[in-house]
């Protein structure tokens, strides 16, 4: 997909970058021009005889300029509204895109402050969209005359009324036009929903489509692809963007290699410890690590930086969470997410902690708010299934299961999940599949093998289960994970199939590790038992016993020679 | 001089020059100094021994102080309301503003005929020469006055029907006569197909001069009903001189305001009443597009204001119950508003027609109906209470009686979409899905022929209608584009989210309809369709799939999961994008799989587990 022999020009590309930085800021994009100048500033220098000359103004513009002065200043003082109408009949381009996009703003935070203070159930977005559709249909009317910035707030404004396919297709002609609107970009990216779409994508072929490819990699949890293609971005000059450093964190994050994420993730911080934009993956890494001390640090030092802004809110809500106190983190997020209502993790994280306190139904609510947020969230789906599983609705729980195994197909935690759903259901030889498959893609847990077992032991297939056991008593002992009862009722349920199949020194085997285990002692010594009874029957004697002394199963030829019935009480046993 | 004469009183010569005492009178009258008149004409009239027209202005200085009796018994008692037309007029009119109506009757109808005859025939007459006299009036208008004036006190009578002739009569014989026009107009006594042949057949060429005709024709035509039908938003280009002028402003604005762009007719209706801030014909648009767009409180402003400074103009109180009735929840006390409003004039029928919404919107349906029945009686020639009427019977399930005042409507107005789509969906709800069809498309057709690029969201349920129209007659694909037409003009609508997740279950596409089913909760949880048609789908859909892609990569042998019949029962009550729907399922869940094959997948199982034993 990406040519990732092209080399960039890093001169033009930092010349570029530095006449958009300027055309963003001129139009309040101040996010995009904060990226902008990241990548710039990763770039060499440039010499003073070799910086770009700016695009000159249009003349109609210059009549307005009066006007748009003083909206840009209403603006930077976060007057909206009072901005917009001071733009109302401006013409040029430039001041056009100002009145709208403050007209958007202002609507976007009157509607922030409208929210009500409990994140409980939130309104319904109905009657918040009028004004977007008055907006979208201002925008609507002059489509023909938009430049590429009105066009991107145009794909904005219907992504927002859920209109994806127009929104595709305002924002495509917006990057065209602009192509260093990362902005743009990003909503793009927002509307990708798999890697089909990713390819049929007409985008120019300019620099910034490598980034923007590795941002879609990564969102559509394509991460070996995403490495590679930020291994080539950094290969082209970008090896010092803080960007591209925290992207590859995420990507290790998403592949569950938690110590590379962990490393560039502190040296980001150690750089920059003013920079609070990816700590909240960090803490996620350090929570699932249980890596208490160094997450209390961390959150006392961004919270020393900024108490209010989301990222902080999600560590010190992790913090809390870690400690076991999970009413104040709960807290945390919701002021993260009245913060910023769009923050996924936030929502998940908030949900996951309901799910601790056991309250059920708020937990659907913060995971379906993350869904609508971003419906690529594998961990609010999966968590949804966990709460109708406990809600005892079974086809929910198993559709819910099913797409967050979609999002990520090689995650054997999603499959065992699912084999479970089916398993509940009934539906015993879906199960099978499911538990199969994970067990193929390297379950990290170790319990698919002996959930094999148990199903084809229900459908009386002994000869798989009898392996399935066999081969889960191994792993137990390779991986060194006891499960202490699964293990009994495995070697309980050999012992028990050897016996019925005649094969008494296996038979044995397992016969004697049961008695190992406190709850399957009898039974193990009644095996044991008919065993020696068995044997005796066939005429086997001390040999045997020395066998078992040793703990290997010895393969002896059974021989038929018939010998007296030595009684059971007769045999001694070793322990 | 004939004016000059020398009266001879006993107390010697008197030289008085009566046409200058007469032009006197009429400065005093231009000056508005009423009083001062009356004493000068009075005495003119003296020294004139009783002439005509020195009675005349005597009569019209006694009308202007409101000596209204006065006036008429002079006239009445000179016998002048016999001879000349003008006189009667006035008398008439001396009673009409008494509100003596039958009196006034009386007297236009006596002699009428001779009046009509003219004065030419008078020249036999030679000792009525004294009573003739030119009041400054040609002939014709002043039938036309009478003429007026006769069609007024039969509207007040509640004779409409004569009403209505008297004042066709009236602009027949003058056809500058505006107020007649205007009456017709506003009180809705025509039909727009009549209105239309009145105009037409005006004699404008006979009596205006060339170059006016056109003026005269097109200014008449901007004030046709509009209600009829969408129209076309441009000013004629013969008005461009005039495009500046307030009436032509405000027809644009209506023209808007019927076309359903509120927005548009707003920022006109604002700018217009900037530069004339009472301006009589704007003001009730206005007040109608801050309903719609539920500014209340610019209404708010504007209902005191108007109070404050126009007590008795029923706009004023209209203003105030339109305001009770956006905000919401006062209905009894915008009702109590509107029907002062509705006191004031009998014939005002926005406020007729705002006191049966707020009953409709209350479900008081028979109260909304009588409100309507009376606008219905009141405003003949529109189709709009009709309608409404229509609207309340099919609210209470009289589908019957609905249909039939839809079709009233119809016949009034065969091409307001309005009335299509009402026609529709009673259609729709007797199950005549064809028709329904078809009175659908012809309003869908008329409303795109104005509107080319996007329809106003106010035609949104008219998409979903079609949509659901679409899906019962089995044509899925359009059923979707409809849906989808309709989800553009109105992006988070529950409804139509519902409807499309239900097109895509009936095509079995369950992912899609899973989709939709859960945007459509997401927006309004306690839809009960969605709920139950969501866990039938879940249900379904994960019967009918495999656990993850690739399961079908280990050879399997199962036959494919035959799915349940089950029958849609009728999705009731699609007026206005409403879905509600049982839904009857028939047969089982989704069936077991049949068959456990032996599978290769065992088979490779034991590839692996073999490899332990060595």
């Amino acid at each position: 997909m990406a040519d990732l022999k092209e080399k960039v020009d890093l001169k033009s590309a930092k010349k570029e970058l530095i006449v958009a930085v300027r055309e963003c800021r001129d139009r309040g994009l101040v996010q995009t021009a904060k990226w902008l100048t990241e990548q710039s500033a990763a770039l060499k220098p440039l010499e003073p005889g070799e910086f770009p000359a700016f695009p000159t103004d249009t003349p109609d513009f210059l009549q307005e300029y009066d006007a748009y002065n003083v909206a840009r200043s209403y603006y930077d003082v976060r007057e909206y509204d009072r901005a917009a109408h001071v733009l109302r009949d401006c013409g040029s381009q430039k001041a056009y895109f100002l009145c709208m996009y403050s007209r958007y703003m202002g609507g976007e935070k009157k509607r922030g402050d409208a929210m009500a203070d409990s994140l409980g159930p939130l309104k319904a977005g109905q009657d918040q969209c009028g004004w977007l559709r008055t907006l979208r249909e201002e925008l609507h009317q002059k489509e023909s005359d938009l430049d590429g910035y009105s066009l991107y707030l145009y794909g904005v404004v219907l992504r927002r009324l859920g209109l994806q396919q127009e929104a595709i297709t305002a924002l495509l002609s917006a990057i065209n036009k602009e192509p260093l609107h990362w902005g743009a970009w990003l909503e793009l990216a927002m509307l990708i929903n798999d890697k089909a779409n990713l390819v049929a994508l007409s985008v120019p072929n300019h620099w910034m489509k490598q980034f923007f490819l590795a941002h879609c990699y990564l969102e559509l949890q394509m991460n070996e692809d995403a490495l590679t293609q930020l291994q080539g971005l950094a290969d082209k000059g970008f090896s010092l963007s803080t960007w591209v450093k925290a992207q590859t964190a995420n990507a290790y994050h998403n592949m569950r290699q938690v110590e590379p994420a962990v490393d560039l993730l502190k040296q980001l911080h150690a750089e920059d410890p003013y920079r609070l934009d990816n700590m909240d993956t960090l803490s996620n890494l350090l929570y699932v690590k249980e890596m208490r001390a160094e997450l209390s640090h961390l959150a006392h030092s961004v919270c020393q930086v900024d108490k209010f802004r989301v990222e902080t809110c999600c560590v010190i809500g992790n913090y809390y969470s870690l400690r076991g106190q999970h009413e104040k983190a709960v807290l945390y997020f919701q002021r993260a997410l009245k913060l910023n209502p769009n923050y996924l993790s936030a929502w998940t994280l908030m949900g996951h902690e309901y799910m601790e306190m056991k309250n059920t139904s708020a937990a659907i609510q913060a995971y379906r708010h993350a869904i609508e947020v971003n419906r690529r969230d594998y961990r609010a789906w999966y968590g949804l299934g966990q709460t109708y599983e406990i809600l005892k609705m079974p086809f929910y729980c198993l559709y819910y299961y099913r797409q967050a195994h979609q999002l990520r197909p090689n995650d054997s935690r999603m499959l065992m999940a699912l084999g479970e759903c089916y398993e509940k259901l009934d539906r015993l030889l879906e199960a099978i599949k499911c538990y199969w498959r994970a067990y193929s893609v390297v379950d990290q847990e170790g319990m698919a093998l002996v959930k094999l077992a148990k199903l084809h032991e229900l459908i009386k297939e002994d000869q798989q289960a009898a392996a399935f056991y066999t081969a889960f008593v191994q792993q137990s002992e390779m991986m060194g994970t006891v499960d202490v009862e699964e293990q009994c009722q495995a070697y309980r349920y050999l012992a028990n199939h050897y016996l019925k199949h005649k094969d008494l020194d296996q038979a044995t085997f397992y016969a004697r590790r049961c008695c190992d285990f406190a709850s399957t002692r009898e039974e193990g010594k009644s095996l044991l038992q008919q065993i020696s009874g068995l044997r005796s029957n066939q005429g086997d004697d001390s040999s045997l016993s020395q066998s078992i002394a040793e703990g290997r199963p010895a393969v002896t030829p059974v021989t038929a020679t018939p010998t007296s019935s030595v009684p059971p009480m007769n045999l001694t046993f070793t322990s | 001089m004939a004016g000059d004469e020398i009266m001879d009183s006993g107390f010697g010569q008197i030289l008085v020059n009566l046409d200058k005492l007469r032009t006197l009178v009429r400065q005093y009258v231009d000056a508005h100094q009423y009083s001062s008149a009356l004493f000068w004409a009075d005495k003119v009239s003296s020294l004139s021994n009783g002439e005509g027209q020195d009675v005349y202005w005597l009569a019209q200085c006694m009308f202007l102080t409101g000596q209204y009796h006065r006036a008429s018994h002079l006239i009445r008692s000179k016998k002048l309301d016999k001879k000349n037309a003008a006189c009667r007029y006035l008398a008439a009119r001396c009673h009409a503003e008494v509100r003596e109506w039958q009196q006034a009757l009386h007297i236009l109808d006596k002699l009428d005929l001779e009046a009509r005859v003219g004065p030419q025939v008078r020249s036999d007459d030679g000792k009525d020469d004294k009573l003739q006299f030119d009041c400054g009036i040609p002939q014709h208008r002043v039938e036309s006055s009478i003429a007026l004036m006769r069609g007024k006190i039969f509207e007040s009578l509640d004779n409409r029907d004569q009403a209505t002739e008297s004042y066709r009569t009236a602009l027949k014989l003058d056809v500058y006569c505006e107020e007649a026009f205007q009456l017709l107009v506003s009180h809705h006594m025509l039909t727009a197909q009549e209105e239309r042949e009145l105009i037409e057949s005006l004699p404008f060429a006979k009596q205006c001069p060339e170059e006016e005709v056109e003026l005269v024709r097109l200014l008449y035509e901007t004030k046709l009903k509009k209600y009829d039908k969408p129209r076309e938003l441009e000013i004629p280009t013969s008005l461009d001189p005039l495009h500046e002028n307030l009436d032509v402003v405000v027809n644009q604005a209506e023209r808007n305001y019927y076309n359903c762009n509120f927005r548009t007719a707003y920022k006109i209706t604002s700018k217009v009443l900037q530069q004339d801030p009472y301006h009589n014909t704007c003001l009730p648009l206005h007040i109608a597009c801050l309903t719609e767009l539920k500014k209340t409180t610019e209404l708010f402003y504007l209902g005191h204001k108007l109070v404050d400074l126009y007590p008795t103009d029923p706009v004023a109180w209209f203003a105030v119950g339109c305001y009770y009735l956006t905000v919401g929840g006062k209905h009894d006390v915008a009702r109590r508003y509107l029907t002062k409003a509705t006191t004031l004039n009998r014939m005002f029928g926005p406020a007729w027609l705002a006191f049966g919404h707020s009953f409709a919107e209350e479900a008081e349906h028979d109260q909304a109906m009588a409100a309507y029945f009376t606008a219905a009686q009141l405003m003949k020639g529109c189709h709009l209470p009709v309608l409404y009427i229509g609207l309340e019977y099919g609210m209470t399930n009289n589908l019957k009686l609905a249909e039939r005042f839809f079709k009233q409507a119809l016949n009034i107005a065969p091409e307001d979409p309005f009335v299509l789509h009402e026609m529709g969906v009673v259609a729709f709800q007797n199950g005549d899905l064809d028709t329904a069809e078809k009175y659908f498309m012809d309003a869908l057709e008329k409303v795109q022929a104005i509107e080319k690029e996007m329809l106003t969201e106010k035609w949104e349920p008219l998409l979903n209608n079609l949509g659901h129209v679409c899906r019962k007659l089995g044509r899925y694909e359009e059923s979707l584009t409809y849906h989808r037409q309709a989800l553009v003009l109105c992006p988070q609508n529950p409804s139509t989210m519902a409807a499309i997740g239900f097109v895509h279950s009936l095509q079995s596409h369950f992912d899609m309809a899973i989709d939709y089913f859960h945007k459509a909760l997401g927006l309004r949880r306690d839809d009960t369709f969605s709920v139950t048609m969501l866990a039938q789908t879940i249900e379904l859909y994960i019967g009918e799939m495999k656990p993850y892609e690739g399961a079908e990569e280990l050879p399997e042998k199962f036959e494919g999961i035959p799915l349940p019949e089950y029958n849609v029962a009728d999705v009731g009550d699609v007026k206005l994008g409403d879905v509600t729907a049982e839904l009857k399922l028939e047969g089982d869940g989704p069936m077991m799989l049949e068959s456990w094959g032996q599978d290769a997948s065992t088979s490779s199982l034991d590839i692996e587990v073999e490899m332990e034993d060595s």
